[in-house]
């Protein structure tokens, strides 16, 4: 009762700060309660941001195990065991800072001095771009952290090609139909998860929206669908194909919009391109006229474009993109389909048809801005499932054109682009291309290095002109070095906040090697990881609630700059990771270099005011201070005040950002691009161009079977991996309350087999098995379960970490990415995109292996609250 | 793995059985000496058997305190147990164990020394004794089956059990204690045989009536009979608890050796008792109960 | 006076815990005790199985058993309904534990508050300014957060949960959103049979 002493955290004497979580790259705003005392003891959502509204999933409310987690790292720390590998003491030795970064300097530079190539970057922070882009200032690409393919490797670009955004969302404010494709989009992860499920949660229970999850896995989107639809894995674009094949061939397009609206019309030659005058404007067929015509020619009515046949136009065989898609969805009859989705025709007959019926084609809504746009209240969403095969730009496309289709794009209730940031709140994310096209933006993160052969970057990355880095490819160079032409090995690992070794597909045992062979190593972590047991320095940096930052980074449905600021002082000798890196700069004499590479990427060359200057350090608050202004010239008194400037997004940049431009229903780039990267290729002779995935660069999806597929047929399951909200992006498992969640939720606590398929292969709940892809192994625990498809194994990614120095991290019997190929046979040539689904066979055996009978190990965590008797409440 | 196995779900987030451990060992410890305690006292003193009112006194007032204050979470704080006798089986208990060791052993004293009391008080005294006698033999069964939560528990059969448990136990130690002393006529093995089977058939009926009652009830009772408990119950409950002493008393009459044996036999059975059904109770299969108390489907 | 009450609305609920976590945090739990669960469900036959999260938590009973066999008197219903626990006067029987049928009630030990939420028996800044507020060897249990209703605030898992799963209010006001909840929704008490008369409801 009132005058009662308080004994609730957030009631105690104290203040709250504002501020931004850090629990997953994105950036819920948050507001912070530390005690007169000067602790900090509870973590809130700061309902004051139309994000995530005062809401926070369990990752944000496990911050404080974060910060006060003991085994943080507490000063500089010099490694005096030579011998490095998992689960051996690096017998760290506490150092002072200066003689840290003078080592790390000289060693870096050692290396820098003989050839740039030679450093190895792995720089995760999402959230500070400007460290994440450090390399550049040393003019370095090579790349070897998670993010790139093992994030949304196909997604961002093709997002780029479709929003000219970095990610996308369904439209939650008005979408009443919503299909969840192998993505968590609203329900469990991505995007700001908190705030993702509370719009979507509204939707369900307030609008009743209906949502139809299709997926191998029943994950919490399928748990709160109407309709869950289990797939077989890595089959997800044929069963949007099929969808489209029902919608294009049952007359439940958007023609409207797809005639005045996308390049749907425009005329494709034989060769995929194009087909154009001597100045190179595209033709279009004008029905009512019955003939051919610039697609810029004033007689021109939208409606009377063709969308279908097939012409001749200047002695070309023609057909408009539309036409070109309806000839290749021929093969894509859902009956045909079945055969490999495992879906039923029936039902995918019955969803185009329910999608189409709800997206409302014809209806319009007039917005508070006085525009009247097209009402499409359906939306495809998708996501690192669906979307991670080896053909993952066809099955990005896919999805999208599914949408598309239907007229969504950008319109209420559909699909909308996401920009990861804006920089300005006036920058506007979209750009005029080619013949009234809009301009396809594959790079949202800054393009691709140029083409060279040898190769300059050891990931191959100027062989993926329009896709994005590819971790996994630093394989195929350190094993075939070679067959790859590589005229250098990276011997200089400079880290910070990633974790590749357990978190890039591949043999560990081979990156370990790789990791091993590195001449120096430094991680800039908060934390031990699998991966900072290899460094040779550790430079400590502070969490997120002892630092400043300023970020937006892809809220779905909102704008602006979500601030971080301390709420303590650092409880360690720590220090930020702009500190760090402006001082590694200044040692290796690329200061200057490294102030324009940030006044570049952060965008501060557009208010020159706010621009670094040569010669000059900068703290964490600078930089925070000057993004703030960026976005809205308010000074960071008025950012440490409100924690953020978040607001819905403004609608001329949320529906139809494009406005007057075609958006690229036919992606002509693609075969562009194909053709110069195979011109470049037969120029400079590399010897393994007759082999390279040129044909994964195609302008629209096809139906081609991805190559994990054709698999020995002795490897008769396929297996997936996944997450739930409580391991939401970066690292959880470490964190005692996100254990204590994750270890007591069935789905992570075992390997899922489906319960009739166990039945059949002659497995039970609890039997111990090999897992063998053709790659590589694992060991775990079988669950049997009705909510995985009947083909499939279900890998929990709480089931993947290996011993390390980190003690509050549960072993278990190997990491799923051990079972995956990192070659380009299951790269997507287009994107780099590898394959993230495999096929394996499992045999029991009698008991663990040795290995895992030393030490405690996820499944003893599982067994002790499994079989606990409920003594003294300990539930 | 046994199906019964798959429905106990210990401290995950699933939902299933759960057991009960906040009562336990210490618990069923203090429970039996309370019960034979009393059991004793009671049936000494119908029979003026001093020293089985000693003994049972003894056990009452040592050992059942003892386990029950090993039990408790604040010892030290333990006397506020009596602070609800209103509403309370714990707190009735408390004070009853308290009236009874007073007045019990005022009787006793008045008994053996014969203290000069005048024979109103005095026989008030006994009196006193004996209700609070019999109220400890009883409330254990009172205070479980006030619980809704373990439909085991929640019978009108516990008390009775206690009751009857107790008094086997009294009479058992009681005709072996007064043989010993050579006091009086030993207890007819009639009456001992006819405890027994109303022990076992209070028994059968708990576990016919915690089947009836709920899920919870029958998956608790299949734990005794079949599952888990099913040797320490069947065969220790009632084989060594109350068949052996049967057999033991009817066929060997007034035999003390064969009493003795029966005695021990029937106080570990009773223990065996005691302890399991502290350990069988299961909540509710809450989430069963709770996903069809909300109109969904339970899992089977 | 009002009767504080909850509703957990199951078509919300995405089973992500926050509510769990949160709870820890507000109330500085000792490690391996929860105020509230998220209970993973799953019932019917592949492919048209099911999943539903179910919340529990105290059902703070108008005819709370856990208060009718408290011996010691520190279990309580405050004016507005809420079930408290009176730390000063359990003597830690467990009577209330094996009372509550829903299973809600905790005994705190000593080994809790020793071995430290990382398990290297050193407790962190958190834990030490949060651990005063519990007697070992007492019962514990949620209030609903009764310090933050008091102020004027939404329990603490209520206040975070993502999807407003959870619905908090006075049912004794008609207009009340979980009043509203349960009248609209068909508002759904735990094991009624029990006849706790639980004050939480269930909604899908």
């Amino acid at each position: 009762m009132s005058g009662n002493p308080p004994l609730q955290n957030s009631l105690k004497p104290g203040k709250w700060v504002n501020s931004t979580c850090k629990m997953c790259l994105h950036s819920c705003s948050i507001r912070v309660h530390v005690t007169d005392g000067g602790v900090v003891n509870k973590i809130e959502g700061n309902p004051t941001n139309p994000s995530n509204a005062g809401k926070l999933c369990p990752k944000g409310n496990a911050g404080i195990m974060r910060h006060y987690d003991p085994q943080r790292f507490k000063q500089p720390l010099r490694r005096t065991n030579p011998e490095k590998g998992p689960g051996i003491d690096p017998g760290w030795e506490p150092i002072g800072w200066d003689e840290a970064l003078d080592i790390t300097a000289r060693e870096i530079k050692r290396s820098l001095d003989k050839d740039p190539r030679l450093i190895m970057p792995s720089l995760e922070d999402f959230q500070k771009m400007h460290i994440w882009f450090w390399p550049l200032a040393i003019g370095n690409h090579n790349f070897y952290q998670s993010g790139g393919t093992m994030c949304g490797g196909a997604y961002h670009p093709l997002n780029g090609y479709i929003h000219s955004a970095f990610g996308a969302a369904n439209d939650a404010k008005y979408c009443n139909y919503w299909i969840s494709n192998g993505g968590g989009d609203g329900f469990s992860s991505h995007l700001h998860a908190a705030a993702a499920a509370h719009w979507v949660a509204k939707a369900r229970v307030e609008r009743g929206m209906k949502v139809v999850t299709v997926e191998p896995r029943m994950s919490i989107a399928g748990a709160k669908a109407e309709e869950w639809i289990p797939i077989r894995p890595a089959t997800d674009r044929l069963f949007a194909m099929s969808l489209s094949h029902v919608l294009v061939n049952e007359g439940l397009c958007d023609y409207e919009f797809l005639r005045k609206d996308t390049n749907a019309p425009y005329l494709v030659g034989p060769d995929q391109f194009f087909v154009r005058d001597a100045d190179g404007q595209i033709f279009v067929w004008d029905k009512a006229a019955g003939c051919a015509k610039r697609w810029n020619d004033p007689t021109l009515k939208n409606e009377h474009l063709a969308l279908e046949g097939e012409y001749v136009v200047n002695g070309v065989k023609c057909r408009p993109a539309f036409q070109v898609y309806k000839d290749i969805l021929r093969d894509a009859s859902p009956e045909a389909m079945e055969k490999h989705t495992t879906v039923p025709a029936a039902t995918v007959r019955r969803i185009a048809h329910e999608f189409a019926e709800a997206a409302r084609i014809g209806e319009t809504m007039t917005l508070e801005d006085g525009r009247t746009v097209p009402f499409r209240p359906a939306a495809y969403n998708y996501y690192r499932g669906a979307q991670g095969h080896k053909t993952g730009m066809q099955t990005n496309q896919a999805f999208q054109l599914v949408n598309m289709l239907v007229g969504n794009i950008d319109h209420p209730g559909g699909r909308c682009g996401v920009t990861i940031t804006d920089g300005c709140v006036d920058n506007n994310h979209c750009q005029p291309g080619e013949c009234g096209q809009m301009l396809g933006a594959p790079h949202q993160l800054g393009h691709m290095p140029p083409f060279a052969w040898p190769p300059n970057e050891y990931h191959l990355a100027g062989y993926f002109p329009v896709g994005v880095n590819g971790p996994h490819l630093n394989m195929l160079s350190y094993t075939e070095p070679e067959k790859y032409g590589i005229t250098f090995k990276p011997d200089v690992l400079v880290n910070c906040h990633s974790n590749p070794v357990w978190s890039i597909q591949g043999p560990r045992e081979k990156w370990i090697q790789f990791l091993k062979d590195m001449r120096f190593i430094v991680c800039v972590d908060v934390i031990p990881t699998e991966m900072t047991d290899f460094a040779d320095i550790i430079l400590p940096s502070s969490d997120y609630l002892e630092t400043y930052n300023a970020v937006m980074i892809e809220p779905p449905y909102t704008e602006g700059i979500c601030f971080r600021q301390p709420v303590t002082p650092p409880i360690y000798d720590t220090k930020s990771e702009e500190e760090i890196f402006f001082e590694l700069s200044e040692r290796l004499g690329v200061l200057d270099q490294y102030n324009e590479v940030i006044n570049l990427i952060l965008g501060f060359n557009q208010k020159p005011h706010l621009a670094l200057e040569p010669g000059t350090k900068y703290s964490d608050r600078d930089i925070a201070e000057r993004l703030g202004k960026l976005w809205n010239d308010k000074p960071i008194e008025w950012y440490i005040e409100h924690g953020h400037s978040s607001t819905e997004r403004r609608l001329d940049k949320w529906y139809r950002p494009w406005e007057g431009l075609r958006l690229l229903f036919y992606i002509e780039d693609l075969p562009f691009q194909r053709e110069q990267l195979r011109r470049q290729f037969e120029d400079a002779k590399v010897p393994f161009r007759d082999e390279w995935p040129f044909d994964d660069y195609q302008p629209l999806p096809t139906t081609v079977l991805d190559p994990l597929h054709y698999e020995p047929p002795e490897y008769n399951l396929y297996a997936i991996t996944f997450k739930d909200i409580q391991m939401n992006f970066g690292e959880s498992l470490s964190n005692p309350w996100i254990k204590d969640i994750t270890y007591r939720d069935p789905v992570h606590t075992g390997l899922l087999l489906n319960t009739a398929t166990a039945r059949k292969m002659g497995f039970a709940n609890g039997d111990i098995v090999l897992v063998e892809s053709p790659y590589g192994k694992l060991y775990g625990r079988l669950t049997t379960a009705e909510g995985i498809h009947h083909e499939t194994l279900g890998i929990s990614n709480a089931l993947s970490r290996t011993r390390n120095e980190n003690r509050s991290v549960l072993m278990s019997g190997g990491h799923y990415n051990d079972l995956l190929p990192y070659d380009m046979k299951h790269t997507d040539g287009a994107t780099g995109q590898p394959e993230t689904t495999c096929k394996v066979k499992i045999t029991k055996l009698a008991d663990w292996p040795d290995f895992l009978k030393q030490g405690s190990t996820v499944y003893d965590f599982v067994d002790a609250i499994e079989k606990a008797e409920g003594k003294g409440g300990m539930h | 793995m046994t199906q019964s196995n798959d429905r106990l779900v210990g401290n995950s987030f699933r939902p299933g059985y759960r057991f009960q451990r906040y009562w336990d060992t210490s618990m069923a410890l203090a429970f039996f000496f309370a019960e034979v305690g009393a059991g004793l006292f009671v049936v000494s003193l119908f029979l003026d058997l001093v020293p089985g009112m000693v003994l049972g006194l003894a056990l009452a007032a040592t050992l059942k305190p003892y386990f029950h204050l090993a039990h408790m979470g604040v010892p030290k704080k333990s006397w506020r147990a009596i602070a609800r006798p209103d509403r309370s089986w714990v707190s009735r208990g408390a004070i009853a164990v308290g009236v009874l060791v007073a007045t019990g052993a005022l009787h006793i004293l008045a008994q053996t020394v014969g203290v000069g009391l005048p024979p109103g008080v005095a026989a008030a005294i006994r009196y006193a004794a004996l209700a609070a006698g019999i109220v400890v033999m009883c409330y254990q069964g009172f205070a479980m089956s006030a619980s809704e939560a373990f439909a085991l528990w929640a019978s009108p059969l516990l008390p009775v059990a206690s009751f009857l448990y107790a008094s086997t136990a009294g009479v058992l130690l009681a005709s072996i204690i007064g043989a010993l002393a050579g006091h009086g006529p030993a207890l007819a093995p009639g009456l001992i045989a006819l405890l027994l089977v109303a022990d076992l058939a209070v028994v059968a009926g708990i576990l016919v009536a915690a089947r009836r009652k709920s899920k919870g009830g029958a998956f608790s009772a299949e734990l005794l009979l079949k599952g888990r408990y099913v040797r320490d119950f069947v065969g220790g409950a009632l084989g060594v608890g109350l068949v052996l002493p049967l057999v033991a008393v009817v066929a060997g009459g007034d035999g003390l050796v064969l009493r003795i044996g029966a005695a021990l036999a029937m106080l570990i059975g009773f223990f065996a008792f005691r302890l399991l059904m502290l350990r069988a109770a299961v909540y509710e299969p809450i989430t069963h109960e709770l996903a069809a108390s909300i109109g969904l489907p339970a899992r089977s | 006076m009002a009767k504080m009450g909850m509703v957990f609305d199951l078509k919300a609920c995405i089973g992500c815990n926050a509510c769990v976590v949160a709870c820890k945090q507000e109330n500085s739990l000792p490690d391996g005790v929860f105020f509230t669960r998220t209970l993973s469900h799953d019932y019917g036959e592949y492919p048209n199985n099911k999943r539903v999260y179910i919340p529990t938590i105290c059902n703070q009973c108008e005819d709370a058993p856990c208060e009718t066999v408290c011996p010691s008197g520190a279990t309580y219903t405050r004016e507005d309904g809420i079930v408290m626990i009176n730390s000063q006067k359990c003597i830690g029987c467990s009577s209330c534990a094996v009372a509550c049928p829903y299973d809600m009630r905790t005994m705190l030990s000593d080994e809790m508050f020793q071995k430290g939420l990382f398990g290297t028996g050193q407790l962190t800044p958190f834990e030490e300014q949060g651990y005063d507020r519990y007697i070992a060897g007492t019962a514990a249990k949620c209030d609903f957060c009764s310090q933050r209703v008091d102020a004027g605030l939404t329990p603490a898992c209520v206040s975070t949960c993502p999807t407003n799963a959870r619905i908090f209010g006075d049912l004794d006001d008609p207009d009340s959103a979980p009043s509203q909840a349960i009248e609209k929704r068909g508002g759904r008490q735990p094991l009624p049979e029990k006849g706790t008369k639980p004050k939480v409801y269930y909604i899908d």
